[in-house]
């Protein structure tokens, strides 16, 4: 059950970025597509945020990270935050999307879709070459028994070692085998809960919380704490990889920006509270 | 010009205290007959009547900036005619006029209150008497109690550029040593306003007689104590419940002066806590853990903890049955299987040939209630700081330190996702919440300013920003329609439905769509 609802997800995410660009397409496809159309008849607003900001994405040139998009900037895209919510939770039930809960700040999330997950998992676990190679089978138990069946952000102690046990025999050193790859952190409050998080993505947050800061103080130092968005576009920020269009999704949909149309065209403002 | 204009905001401002004390009657003479009224009634009432029409004609006809308030006066002005010839009940034009005063706030310009406390004002109470809430019980961080009248004035000032003047309430008494440290929160005795309890942070909590203010019991407490509350649907116990910085709830029993009994399941203090509005048997607590637990109190344990990875689409349970999830603490537990919630461990470590995995062994004590301590499931990623049930008790409202609102459904014990825009909580102490009566608005205080949601959706409605540091405590008056707010600034703000249509009269001018109103046939 878990494969096929994989495999619909497969589907769906191909058909869809087929009807985007592909001009031959396959007759394999194009029955795939015919079949999978159903699924995709209704979008909704929130999926179709997500796969527009995963496609815009920036190219970072140190790190290989696989494309995710932060909560905040879907609720600055889409009106009405009470339904992203809920439609994330549909999709994350149907295993389309991860979600995973950052260390930068209160209440941020990251949403990567769970084949882009599965690969960046790929990449860390090939890049970091365990010691004891019978231990590295965890990491296989670990995305079969683990991912597929707990969607939420954090996972317990005893609750990860019954789902690895499915695989084998499970032990502390196991546990620590995934740790160090990355794949899991221990909570700062309680050492015996564990949040789930994207591994090698470390640089990339404290890129994303100084260019908070400087994107915030950069408009902090106008005379009226506001810029003309086309403007404030064209800027490049020199602390963070990620761009500015990133950031400014972000910051608007955290509430710390505002816009306001004007004749010039958008403008964005500090909010004052 | 100038003169015509002057001359129609008077009028309007006229016509519009007029409607005010209309509709004031016309919710209190709903049981009286009309029969007898009939007759000496009726020129008075069209002549208000064609003034308050011309006033409303004038207004819908200006443009107006909010739409929505445009929409509010033709669904006043429609309403009074429907009322007038009976196709509207009384209920029904009651619920319609209070819901929009409420939505429909401003800082009062008619009342204000002269709090003489000297630090921040954490609490605010009327007292719930049947029919009449009119006493108003503040508590502040220098030890001070003050209870104010909110129908009559000690005095008014008359200020220069206005012709209305402000009414002062002075408070009827003022208590400048009632603790000896900060006052978390003070409470009116629900039956009646004869007896008021105080708790601070000087581990006391004390009961007072408000006719000579003097204290009638005292509880000693092991922490400082954030917060009490006392079920006002109990005919068969007495007891306040107490929120300390300890991991154990008290209840302290009124009738005998000790303490009844605790309640342990929380992993860190006790931050906010409130009775259920539906049974007089359940507690709800929110920890500095991030935990919200339901306690009945008359067995031990928690039955219910609410996990916000465990939510339901809609604001109402579903019929189909939503699959369990494959955890192996279950939340919401009836008390007979809560042993069983330990078993379902014991298998899986037997599974384990080896014995390195060091389990925490399920818990000792025997009693089904122990066995939720395990349960880590949490509400809120920082402390609970706010409760709030509805006054239906069927949702819960919960805030906390991560800067997030809840709406629980508290049959199903789920999340119900929706969503309240971006607001900052304060992270330090309890924050008191208030909820509109009919459950259409949240007033949330954010930093130094309130905002009002709108229940269902998550949408702000309104933010109130007039205090000049952080706001820690609100109250909606629900006879009047009235905000209170109390906050870091050592200052008690009203806010008041706003008088419409001289503000819309003045704005429209503004815009120039006086030359509308200048063609509306007003000549003379």
């Amino acid at each position: 059950m878990a494969e096929s609802s994989q495999s619909k997800s497969g589907g769906k995410k191909r058909s869809r970025s087929e009807s985007e660009g592909d001009p031959d397409a396959d007759a394999d496809a194009a029955s795939l597509q015919s079949i999978q159309l159903e699924n995709d008849l209704n979008f909704t607003d929130t999926a179709i945020a997500l796969q527009m900001m995963k496609a815009q994405f920036p190219k970072l040139d140190k790190v290989v990270v696989r494309p995710f998009i932060l909560r905040s900037q879907l609720y600055s895209s889409v009106k009405d935050r009470t339904q992203v919510d809920r439609d994330l939770e549909s999709l994350k039930k149907e295993a389309v999307v991860r979600v995973f809960k950052l260390n930068t700040g209160k209440d941020d999330h990251a949403i990567m879709f769970m084949d882009d997950y599965l690969a960046q998992m790929e990449n860390a676990v090939k890049r970091y070459d365990a010691k004891d190679k019978q231990l590295s089978d965890v990491f296989d138990w670990f995305k079969q028994y683990v991912i597929k069946s707990k969607t939420d952000v954090s996972i317990s102690h005893p609750e990860l070692c019954s789902l690895l046990s499915n695989g084998g025999d499970v032990t502390e050193k196991h546990v620590t085998l995934l740790i160090n790859a990355g794949l899991l952190t221990c909570q700062l409050i309680d050492q015996n809960l564990y949040w789930f998080v994207i591994p090698n993505i470390g640089s990339i947050l404290k890129g994303l919380s100084q260019g908070r800061k400087e994107l915030l103080s950069l408009i902090n130092r106008t005379k009226y704490k506001e810029m003309v968005l086309a403007n404030l576009e064209k800027k490049r920020l020199r602390l963070s990889p990620l761009d500015i269009r990133f950031h400014i999704r972000d910051l608007i949909g955290s509430g710390l920006l505002k816009t306001v149309q004007s004749p010039i065209g958008l403008l964005i403002r500090l909010s004052r509270d | 010009m100038g003169l015509r204009k002057q001359v129609m905001i008077v009028l309007a401002r006229a016509s519009c205290n007029e409607l005010g004390r209309l509709l004031k009657n016309q919710g209190r003479s709903d049981m009286r007959p009309r029969e007898g009224q009939a007759r000496p009634a009726q020129p008075n009432k069209h002549f208000v009547w064609s003034r308050v029409g011309f006033v409303f004609r004038l207004v819908c006809s200006s443009r107006l900036r909010r739409g929505g308030r445009e929409e509010l006066y033709m669904w006043t002005w429609k309403a009074l005619n429907q009322r007038e010839d009976g196709s509207l009940r009384p209920s029904a034009f009651r619920r319609g006029v209070v819901s929009s005063r409420a939505s429909s706030l401003q800082l009062s310009n008619a009342k204000e209150f002269i709090s003489l406390h000297r630090g921040a004002i954490n609490s605010l109470e009327i007292d719930s008497t049947e029919g009449e809430g009119r006493y108003l019980l503040s508590a502040a961080s220098d030890g001070t109690v003050a209870v104010f009248d909110t129908h009559r004035p000690t005095s008014s000032s008359s200020s220069s550029s206005s012709s209305t003047s402000i009414a002062q309430h002075h408070p009827l008494f003022h208590l400048p040593r009632a603790h000896k440290f900060a006052i978390s929160r003070a409470l009116w005795y629900p039956i009646d306003t004869g007896l008021f309890i105080t708790a601070s942070f000087d581990h006391y909590v004390k009961l007072w007689d408000t006719n000579s203010t003097q204290v009638v019991l005292d509880y000693k407490l092991p922490a400082k104590v954030y917060g009490i509350a006392m079920s006002s649907i109990a005919t068969s116990h007495s007891l306040i419940a107490t929120a300390t910085a300890d991991v154990q709830v008290r209840l302290c029993d009124l009738a005998s002066g000790a303490f009844a009994h605790t309640l342990s399941g929380h992993r860190d203090g006790v931050m906010s806590l409130e009775w259920s509005s539906s049974t007089e048997f359940v507690l709800i607590t929110g920890g500095c853990d991030g935990a919200i637990r339901f306690w009945d109190i008359r067995r031990p344990g928690t039955f219910l903890l609410l996990d916000q990875s465990l939510s339901q689409l809609g604001t109402r349970p579903s019929l189909l049955p939503t699959p369990t999830p494959s955890n192996n603490e279950s939340t919401s537990l009836p008390a007979s299987s809560k042993s069983s919630s330990s078993t379902p461990i014991l298998p899986a470590q037997k599974r384990r040939s080896h014995k390195k995995i060091q389990l925490k062994p399920p818990t000792q004590s025997s009693h089904p209630g122990m066995a939720s301590s395990q349960n880590r499931a949490t509400a809120h990623y920082g402390a609970v700081n706010g409760l709030r049930a509805t006054a239906d008790g069927f949702y819960l409202l919960s805030s906390g330190s991560d800067s997030r609102l809840r709406l629980w459904d508290i049959e199903s014990g789920r999340n119900t996702l929706v969503n309240y825009e971006a607001m900052s909580i304060q992270t330090s102490k309890p924050i008191q919440l208030a909820v509109t009566p009919d459950s259409s608005l949240v007033f949330v205080p954010c930093m130094a300013s309130l905002k009002a949601y709108d229940l269902w959706s998550g949408t702000t409605i309104n933010t109130y920003r007039g205090h000049y540091e952080s706001v820690n405590c609100c109250f909606f008056n629900a006879q009047d329609q009235e905000l209170y707010t109390g906050s870091n600034d050592r200052q008690i703000l009203v806010w008041s439905p706003s008088i419409p249509a001289a503000t819309q009269i003045e704005e429209a001018d503004s815009k120039g769509g006086i030359t509308s109103i200048d063609q509306d046939n007003w000549s003379d």
